[in-house]
């Protein structure tokens, strides 16, 4: 009796125990998902493709694009409250430990896009209402801005891991070796192959199709990286994709301050086709960076309002829209397209510091493609293409140039200096620098050498030459944290 | 079971061993951190790696220095690999070190060593920030040999690894020794049988001396490290000068050169700068100071061309000479030597690298000052219109070149206005100068003066904003004029104060005159001119005239013009301006007038 009445107690308290022990012993957080239950629905999908969007808008990532387009380049001058590693990026003096030399933010955009494309199939499983179709576009979001984030890799850093798989956790993380320029460049190919199949056209609404990659935005990526390797041909049916569907235009030039208005304060304007998109709610880095009431860092260099766009003598009141008032305030510098108004006395304040960043526009198409056209045999209509931007900003006769049509040297430098005066300050001057200096074989190197002869501080100009001439220079080192914590990346040569 | 018994006869004891073994080892000590940091100094750093510093390592033993190199301090150490020590030995003709002199072998290691840390961000293409321990300085560069940079310390050694931070600096390795200078640079000059008429020419002035001298033993610590600008033979030659009796001919008035008054003394110390000065240095600042005091020279980087007195001079352009890059930064013991060169401007003949003092007279200068390269390139420059000049910070530099502003906050301004009421060219400075709100001081970059006496007119309109009429009651906004930090000119300037009547005479003995043509009315709101003192411009070169506020402050302060003429020119007054920047040459003649 006395047994049954133990065993009974035990049961019951056993009982308790166990149904009470139950959420005890929930390792699963209660205020949050996991990989096991995300995942699921398309829904769940989308939102992980638009966090790749986010990660380009956050983190200081546009900051750096701005930095490793323009700081090595002739057309911005820092101020004396730009950091230790900032000037000496400027110096041509770059270690190592140079916080600009972190490819972090790029790879955390890479692992966001990576998680996607490996577990956004898994999806289609669990729910019936996302089709193979729709599942290809989303992955085709992650696939191209994956390509993106390689691109600058390539041009910036050279050689890289090539990182494909996502890191979901601390185990995931893999050390990998570095990829050869070539072997990232097949990626960044075979990443657009599978993006321009599959991604749509439209999504329905002018700041999706400017917020988002589109077929278009690949297309533009696309001749970007055929143009960096010199495939022409490729590069100019890339571009024709985008000019032949009539879907964009330039932007009206005939009054500097509506032409301003729309392509610049406003943006997503039908000349764009890739911008990356702030608003009220995430704001961007420029405030800080650029506005003449803040300890601002970067100015627009002199050279860019005394010679660049240069001076109608005859007619003081004719002058490029993007000059003064455009892209830069002359009369102090201030890098007007970031942080402009359209009254040239009032600078955005910042709650309204939401300019978006301009990846790719129709006139970066035009001139990409003048420029592969002009390395075919094609001056003529290079020059037709050049002459389209530099009449629509109205440029004036001090920056014109007449080369040869059949000397494709003479209109590619045209190219390249009209390039500075159209994407003036949108992180794309270095580059260009880079890709014409390296064409055929570093044919043509003096464009680096004389541009840093320029700006280089005069008592260091004969060091800065001698170092820019050796071509391994102008890719950036291995951040010191990486090198120790992957123990298979080797320092690139120039800083070994 | 014999093998069981067997067995365990040996396997306990081992299990016993074991055990003791565990327990011992369970007993070892924790480690305990002595140091603060892991990081070793100098010495221990070569003792790590004997394959590659062994031989310094030896140097360092004989020279005394190995026990300091171990002590905590901040130093840089330009380290030699083996290979290097070795190629030193070969080139002296031993086979160990300890077969060197230990006094050179001392002077040696000292050049190798600095009293602070200096990583290779500080290295540029010249001399290092600091001296050497030996006293001489380190110069670095960078060159590229088939493609590949490799920075390059002193001309003679390469980078092999950099910036490597041990507990009492910076190590930097190196290929090869470096050897400090052994010449002075008179000894450096006479070696050379290419300057044998610069040679002669200093001995004859006796400047020979002045270059000849150790910097530790020099009682003129002013003159301790100097830089000398030679012109070799083929120089002079092309100059015309074939040899130092032609020198000396063309040159010595009282034919005894030794006299500093002497021309051809004064021709030798013009081309001797004070302190060591190499072409990164030089082309650093606008001017440099010669021992032919106060005669400057001017330097500037035209691509990347050393350019030195190449400039507009009164509106003519004056081509300068060169200093070649790979003959020039020359290390002598007390300074450094440089080789001047040619220069062939586009569109012009070139010059020969020949250079004198050029005998200037002092010549007035009519300064616009809403006229300078920032403005210029503004569609508002000489066209209607508003563009304010400002600090963007506290630190930053003032936007307009070569200017400086107090900073008071980020919109104190200084305002180019071009409008009707304007006077020469339409156009003047709004002065966003006073005490309290505004900048409290300006400085301004004068055009180039040529040494001499000057008076300097204040070209201004007479303008209160309230109390107007009432001076010296109502806004006032008085400053002091300051030229090259020097004392203030006699007379303060006020924006506000009118100009007393008289006639031409009476206001030029009062130190006013109207410098516009037509005169506009005595009254307020007229543009006027006030002489505000007399200056001895000490260099020909461009100067720095503050406006310093003590009294006042109001938002519109309009500055039209500064004057520099000659106290002895013909005419204080004449010519004056019309309002299209021409001038009028007439006598202005004004019996008397009232307000």
């Amino acid at each position: 009796m006395i047994r049954n009445t133990i065993i009974k107690a035990t049961l019951i308290v056993t009982l308790v125990m166990a149904s009470s022990c139950n959420k005890w012993l929930e390792l699963k957080p209660q205020d949050g998902l996991v990989r096991e239950d995300f995942w699921k629905t398309k829904e769940q999908l989308q939102s992980a493709v638009v966090g790749c969007y986010a990660s380009m808008v956050s983190g200081g990532q546009v900051a750096n694009l701005f930095i490793w387009g323009e700081i090595r380049a002739d057309m911005i001058t820092l101020t004396t409250n730009a950091s230790v590693d900032e000037t000496s990026l400027t110096n041509g003096e770059i270690l190592s430990t140079n916080a600009f030399s972190d490819w972090g933010t790029l790879y955390s955009t890479i692992n966001y896009c990576n998680t996607v494309i490996q577990y956004g199939p898994g999806v289609i499983s669990n729910d019936n209402t996302l089709t193979q179709a729709q599942l290809d576009a989303y992955l085709s979001e992650a696939y191209s801005i994956r390509a993106l984030m390689y691109f600058y890799l390539l041009r910036i850093w050279g050689e890289v891991p090539l990182q494909l798989k996502a890191s979901s956790s601390d185990s995931k993380i893999e050390q990998l070796p570095k990829s050869t320029k070539e072997q990232v460049y097949a990626q960044i190919l075979s990443d657009l192959d599978f993006a321009v199949k599959y991604i749509p056209f439209t999504y329905g609404s002018q700041a999706m199709d400017k917020g988002r990659m589109t077929r278009y935005g690949v297309y533009a990526l696309q001749a970007d990286v055929y143009l960096w390797n010199e495939k022409y041909a490729e590069c100019i049916t890339a571009c024709n994709a985008i000019i032949n569907s009539a879907k964009f235009g330039l932007i009206d030039g005939s009054s500097q301050s509506n032409w301003f208005n729309t392509l610049v304060f406003v943006g997503n304007s039908n000349e764009s086709i890739f911008e990356l998109q702030y608003d009220s709610q995430i704001l961007n880095p420029f405030y800080a960076m650029f506005s003449p009431a803040t300890t601002r860092r970067y100015l627009a260099a002199s050279r860019v309002t005394d010679n660049m766009y240069g001076i109608d003598t005859s007619d003081p009141n004719k002058k490029d829209i993007r000059s003064d008032a455009g892209f830069v305030r002359a009369s102090d510098f201030t890098i007007w397209k970031w942080i402009g108004t359209n009254d040239l006395t009032i600078t955005r304040a910042q709650p309204d510091s939401y300019a978006h960043w301009m990846v790719y526009r129709l006139a970066d198409v035009l001139l990409l493609k003048a420029e592969a056209l002009a390395w075919t045999s094609k001056g003529a209509e290079a020059l037709a293409l050049v002459k389209t931007i530099r009449t629509r900003a109205g440029a004036v006769s001090a920056s014109e140039e007449s080369p040869d049509p059949s000397n494709a040297q003479d209109i590619s430098d045209y190219i390249l200096r009209e390039r500075g005066r159209e994407f003036a300050f949108e992180g794309k001057r270095w580059f260009d620098y880079l890709r014409n200096a390296k064409r055929n074989n570093y044919a043509h190197l003096d464009l680096i050498t004389s541009m840093i002869a320029d700006i280089a501080p005069p008592n260091r100009q004969q060091s800065m030459i001698s170092k820019y001439r050796d071509v391994r220079s102008h890719y950036m080192p291995i951040f010191l944290n990486e090198l120790n914590t992957d123990k298979q990346l080797v320092q690139n040569p120039f800083y070994q | 079971m014999k093998y069981n018994t067997v067995q365990k006869w040996i396997v306990q004891p081992v299990y016993l061993a074991a055990l003791v073994l565990v327990f011992l080892a369970g007993c070892k000590e924790e480690p305990i951190v002595y140091n603060t940091s892991e990081s070793v100094n100098m010495t221990s750093y070569l003792d790590k790696y004997p394959d590659q510093f062994s031989e310094w390592r030896k140097v360092l033993e004989l020279t005394n220095t190995a026990g300091f190199l171990q002590a905590y301090g901040s130093y840089t150490l330009f380290l030699p690999t083996n290979d290097g020590v070795k190629a030193f030995l070969q080139e002296k003709g031993k086979t160990a070190v300890e077969q060197l002199d230990v006094t050179e072998l001392k002077d040696i290691v000292k050049f190798h060593l600095l009293s602070d840390t200096i990583s290779t961000t500080k290295f540029n293409d010249g001399k290092l920030p600091s001296l050497t321990m030996q006293g001489q300085y380190l110069i670095t560069g960078a060159a590229n040999v088939n493609g590949a940079t490799r920075i390059i310390i002193n001309r003679q050694a390469n980078m092999v690894t950099a910036n490597i931070k041990v507990g009492n600096g910076v190590i930097h390795v190196i290929d090869r020794v470096l050897q400090p200078s052994k010449l002075t640079l008179a000894k450096m000059i006479e070696a050379n049988t290419a300057y044998s008429i610069f040679t002669q020419a200093l001995k004859e002035t006796g400047l020979y001396d002045t270059l000849n001298i150790a910097p530790a033993s020099n009682p003129d610590a002013k003159k301790a490290r100097l830089t000398a600008l030679v012109e070799t033979d083929a120089v002079f030659k092309a100059a015309g000068f074939n040899t130092y009796a032609d020198l000396k001919a063309r040159f010595s008035k009282t034919g005894n050169p030794r006299l500093v008054t002497d021309s051809l003394h004064m021709f030798m110390a013009y081309h001797i700068l004070y302190e060591a000065k190499y072409l990164a240095d030089i082309v650093s600042a606008q001017s440099h100071a010669t021992l032919a005091n106060p005669e400057i020279i001017t330097a500037k980087l035209d691509d990347e061309l050393v350019l030195i007195n190449d400039g507009v001079f009164n509106n003519i352009y004056e081509p300068g000479f060169t200093l070649g890059r790979t003959i020039s930064d020359n290390s002598a013991t007390n300074g450094v030597m440089h080789v001047t060169a040619p220069y062939k401007p586009a569109n012009l003949s070139a010059t020969s690298g020949h250079f004198a003092i050029k005998v200037r007279v002092p010549f007035r200068v009519d300064w616009d000052v809403a006229d300078f390269p920032e403005v210029r390139k503004l569609s508002v420059f000489r066209n209607t219109g508003t563009a304010n000049f400002v600090k963007p910070s506290a630190t930053a530099p003032f936007q307009i070149g070569g200017w400086d502003f107090f900073y008071r906050n980020a919109s104190t301004t200084i305002g180019y206005v071009n409008a009707t009421g304007g006077w020469v060219y339409n156009d003047y400075l709004n002065m966003g100068i006073g005490l309290s709100s505004r900048a409290d001081w300006v400085k301004m970059k004068t055009p180039l003066i040529v040494r001499g006496r000057y008076n300097v007119w204040i070209c201004y309109r007479t303008l209160q904003q309230s109390g107007n009429g009432t001076y010296p009651a109502g806004s006032r906004c008085q400053s002091q004029i300051i030229i090259d930090d020097g004392e203030p000119l006699a007379k303060t300037h006020d924006f506000c104060e009118p100009m007393p009547s008289g006639s031409t005479a009476e206001l030029e003995a009062l130190g006013w005159k109207y410098y516009t043509s037509p005169v506009t009315a005595t009254n307020f709101n007229s543009w006027v001119a006030k002489k505000v003192g007399t200056v001895d411009i000490k260099t020909t070169d461009n100067h720095i005239l503050m406006f310093k506020v003590i009294l006042g402050s109001q938002s519109q302060s309009f500055l039209d013009m500064i004057q520099f003429i000659p106290v002895d020119a013909p005419s204080q007054i004449i010519p004056r301006f019309k309002t299209d920047g021409t001038l009028d040459n007439t006598p202005l003649v004004i019996a008397d007038r009232k307000i």
